[in-house]
């Protein structure tokens, strides 16, 4: 088991973060590089900045959300903080960066009761933010596979997390939630660039290359028509 | 996927890999990545990537030299690529000296700081400058693409006229540092294997590099046509066949006659490691090549013809790398640590041969280097039916730019995932330990024991009305004057006045931490690392630590300086005060701060007895010299 945990904490935790900030980085390179090409082809080429700036803030502080539907703007606000601030301020994530890469950020921690209610909130309001998306027909017909399974993945390293912190002191069974904890961990490092989680990074170039789809000239669909060979097929 | 594509990913998948050890090594040094030693310095980077690297890109200036200068105008079709192939070897070169240079930053030393006697100066300057006038050959090329351009179009059209002189002076240049890269070796007579130290070895690293332009121009020919599906340059390569194959019988007997004439003909036979390395590189270099040149080229197939140039290839490098460390005496012999190239020392080198080839098939998708441009948007296979279980990636641009990218980055997390972490620390430095100073009234101090020590006459100085306190400026606990070994412990490295774990032990001091430590109320349970200063320190414990006439006052740190820098410290700030404020002193002992008043010859001290003889005590004292002036000016 020990060794187990060695290789997790080892290689595969250093496999899994590099693959996380290059992945990142590769995705918003990469879809900077495809905007800028679509901006060529398309017949306006002026960039819809107010466009783009009210739908980035709407998405980053959702006022509107708060007044259609307030208790998942809330709840969705909640889950967030708790999703980026528990992991990166714990005390023991920042000893184990010290410790493996040198860099440091131990004065800003969390002290321990605060990180454990986070977490407490973070399981929480993961599980009423599956249940919003459960109970509204709208939301299930456009959810795909990925949509059910990214909260309950997220889950996993949040609830092993806070059994390895409060609730056991027994080697084998800390041990075992241990590896939970990393291994779930590393696969969310892993899946990040790669699905719909890179919106952390791609956020305001989504929204340019949402914007910039309006703009193409008027044929453009028969262009993708013939690039799908589906061409003279009727919608 | 074609073949182009299937290269570039290739390539792309390696660059990963050196990417990944690329910054191992410029984070953690030449120790952790290289297998060199301080008996071998020089391995597989300078072999492959320098010394090789300059012999591959050695097509340029051939190919040049025999399209303008001999006026062999069927070469012009390839003189392009083979100026670009050049370029990107001497760029290649350059980065790859990067890599192995401990202090790359200053490559630009060569510049400022002459040193005229050193071959080495002569092929950085050589190598610097045909980097630019390589520069300035291809620049063209690139040049042409904007036609609109009124500036560049001027600037073209310079160049243009001036080409010939560039050819010119890029063949003298090329000439001077091929063969200097063997005058290196020259200075190391003692150190190379006779089987190729040579006085002529500068002609013969001039003359494989001539065999292995050819042979180089000829595989990249092959290679690209093989890749972007163009038809073979059949009349090119027939042409380049022949000269390679002249070069290369010129090579052979000036190395065997060279063998011969200096008298190591005994070592082709002697069956050694030496000899067999020298074997394959004969082999591999001049024979295979040359019987697979000797068919006419109707009559084989072109991947033989491959083989062989590939061969030949593979032999002239090896050449180098036996010339650049494998058959340095202290590698061959039992004497040295033997020497084989680490895995990451592989991967750099790939990685830079794979970036120069990706800026080669750059260049050549965008740029006219050949005579017609290379179709790479030919083979697109648009699916007939929509899957949509496929993803669909977008063009062949697009597709190219997501497969490359994703291949890079699972390059170098595996990579960075497999440098385990006990690899990515060095080993660290080597202790010396010191031991005890020897004598009682006369000390001598010989901290590592190497026979080399310095002479003391503690005794004396204790007359001279010093507090044992004053020198002896710490004490352990329950001690009296302790010996300085106790806490510079070291002969070179800094070391610790505290054992920090002794008092934490639960078989030691037993304290609980916060006993020194500040406990911070307000963050729970959480011990606050980043209050590293203890409220209590050692004094606060340990009563008489510092006696009441140390020279310290306040004790700063508790890291302790190396025994040879405690020792220094000590004494020379002593001696010098002394000569200041002594005038009797600085008449009698002028050289009492500098390094021989300590540092004599353990003799000498012998020979004139009188200095350690006290004639009352029957003690082996030092008498000061100034005491006995006096008492020659009493007599």
């Amino acid at each position: 088991m020990e060794e187990l945990l060695d290789i997790a904490k080892g290689p595969l935790f250093r496999f899994s973060f590099a693959i996380m900030i290059l992945g990142l980085i590769r995705v918003f390179v990469l879809s900077l590089i495809n905007g800028c090409e679509a901006k060529k082809k398309a017949k306006d080429k002026s960039i819809p900045k107010g466009y783009v700036r009210k739908m980035t803030f709407g998405f980053l502080f959702p006022l509107r959300a708060f007044r259609v539907k307030p208790v998942y703007a809330f709840v969705s606000i909640l889950f967030h903080i708790g999703l980026l601030i528990t992991p990166i301020f714990l005390f023991d994530h920042a000893l184990l960066f010290q410790n493996s890469i040198g860099i440091s950020w131990i004065d800003l921690t969390l002290s321990k009761q605060l990180a454990d209610w986070l977490t407490i909130l973070t399981i929480i309001t993961g599980i009423i933010l599956l249940l919003i998306r459960l109970s509204s027909k709208t939301s299930r017909f456009i959810s795909r596979n990925q949509d059910y399974l990214w909260p309950l993945l997220l889950l996993i390293p949040f609830i092993s997390g806070l059994v390895c912190a409060q609730f056991t002191v027994e080697p084998d069974v800390y041990n075992i939630f241990m590896l939970i904890h990393i291994l779930s961990g590393c696969l969310i490092f892993i899946l990040m660039p790669f699905t719909k989680i890179a919106h952390c990074i791609l956020l305001p170039l989504s929204q340019w290359i949402t914007a910039r789809a309006w703009k193409f000239p008027p044929d453009a669909g028969e262009k993708v028509y013939i690039d799908l060979g589906k061409e003279g097929e009727t919608l | 996927m074609d073949r182009i594509n299937k290269a570039k990913l290739i390539l792309w998948t390696i660059l990963g890999i050196a990417c990944a050890v690329a910054i191992t090594r410029f984070i953690f040094g030449l120790g952790v990545t290289t297998n060199l030693t301080d008996n071998t310095p020089w391995g597989f980077w300078i072999g492959f990537d320098v010394m090789g690297g300059v012999a591959l890109a050695a097509g340029g200036f051939v190919i040049a030299s025999f399209n303008y200068i001999f006026g062999k105008k069927v070469l012009h079709p390839i003189a392009r690529a083979a100026i670009l192939t050049a370029f990107l070897g001497y760029i290649a070169v350059a980065i790859g000296l990067l890599f192995d240079l401990g202090l790359p930053w200053n490559i630009w030393h060569m510049i400022i700081y002459w040193n005229p006697h050193s071959p080495l100066f002569e092929v950085g300057w050589c190598v610097m400058l045909y980097l630019a006038v390589l520069t300035l050959e291809f620049t063209p090329v690139v040049l042409e693409k904007y036609p609109n351009i009124k500036l560049l179009s001027i600037i073209h059209g310079f160049l243009y006229k001036i080409r010939i002189p560039l050819v010119i002076l890029g063949i003298m240049l090329s000439t001077l540092h091929q063969s200097s890269l063997g005058s290196l070796f020259l200075a190391m007579p003692y150190r190379l294997h006779p089987l190729w130290y040579s006085p002529i070895i500068p002609i013969i690293f001039f003359l494989s590099a001539i065999c292995l332009g050819f042979m180089m121009v000829m595989l990249e020919s092959m290679t690209s046509s093989y890749l972007y599906r163009k038809e073979q340059e059949i009349n090119i390569l027939e042409k380049i066949k022949k000269y390679a194959s002249y070069m290369i019988i010129v090579y052979l007997l000036v190395r065997f006659c060279d063998i011969i004439i200096r008298g190591a003909g005994s070592f082709l036979f002697n069956i050694s490691w030496g000899m067999t390395l020298f074997w394959i590189e004969i082999l591999l270099s001049c024979i295979i090549p040359l019987v697979i040149f000797s068919i006419p080229i109707k009559k084989i197939k072109i991947s033989i013809l491959y083989f062989g140039a590939f061969i030949g290839v593979v032999g002239v490098v090896f050449n180098r790398l036996n010339v650049g460390g494998i058959t340095h005496l202290n590698n061959l012999t039992e004497i040295g640590s033997f020497y084989f190239p680490s895995l990451m020392e592989f991967s750099i080198s790939a990685g830079v041969v794979s970036v120069a080839m990706l800026v080669f098939f750059f260049f050549v998708e965008n740029f006219k280097v050949w005579e017609e441009m290379p179709n790479i948007n030919n083979s697109i296979k648009k699916s007939t039916r929509f899957d949509s279980f496929k993803v669909y990636l977008g063009t062949n641009k697009i597709i190219n730019r997501t497969k490359f990218s994703f291949a890079f980055i699972i390059a170098f997390s595996l990579t960075f995932s497999f440098i385990s972490g006990s690899e990515i620390h060095s080993s660290g430095f080597e202790k010396t330990p010191v031991t005890k100073a020897r004598g009682a009234d006369t000390l001598i101090i010989d901290g590592n024991r190497d026979g080399y020590g310095v002479v003391f006459a503690h005794e004396n100085h204790k007359k001279q009305g010093f507090t044992c306190g004053y020198c002896h400026h710490m004490n352990k606990p329950d001690d009296k004057a302790t010996g300085c070994y106790e806490c510079h412990d070291d002969m070179y490295l800094t070391g610790e006045a505290f054992r920090h774990e002794w008092h934490s032990s639960s078989n030691g001091a037993n304290i609980n931490c916060f006993e020194c430590h500040n406990k911070s109320e307000s963050k729970g349970k959480n011990f606050k690392f980043s209050d590293k200063k203890a409220i209590q320190i050692c004094k606060d414990c340990h009563n008489n630590i510092i006696p009441s006439d140390s020279r310290i006052k306040i004790l700063k740190t508790y890291k302790t300086l190396s025994y040879t820098d405690a020792m220094h410290s000590l004494c020379i700030k002593c001696h010098e005060n002394k000569l200041k404020s002594d005038a009797l002193i600085k008449q009698s002992k002028p050289n009492l701060a500098q390094c021989s008043s300590c540092h004599k010859n353990f003799k000498s001290y012998k020979k004139v007895k009188k200095l350690f003889q006290d004639k009352k005590n029957n003690k082996w004292v030092v008498i000061p010299i100034f005491k006995q002036i006096e008492g020659n000016i009493v007599q």
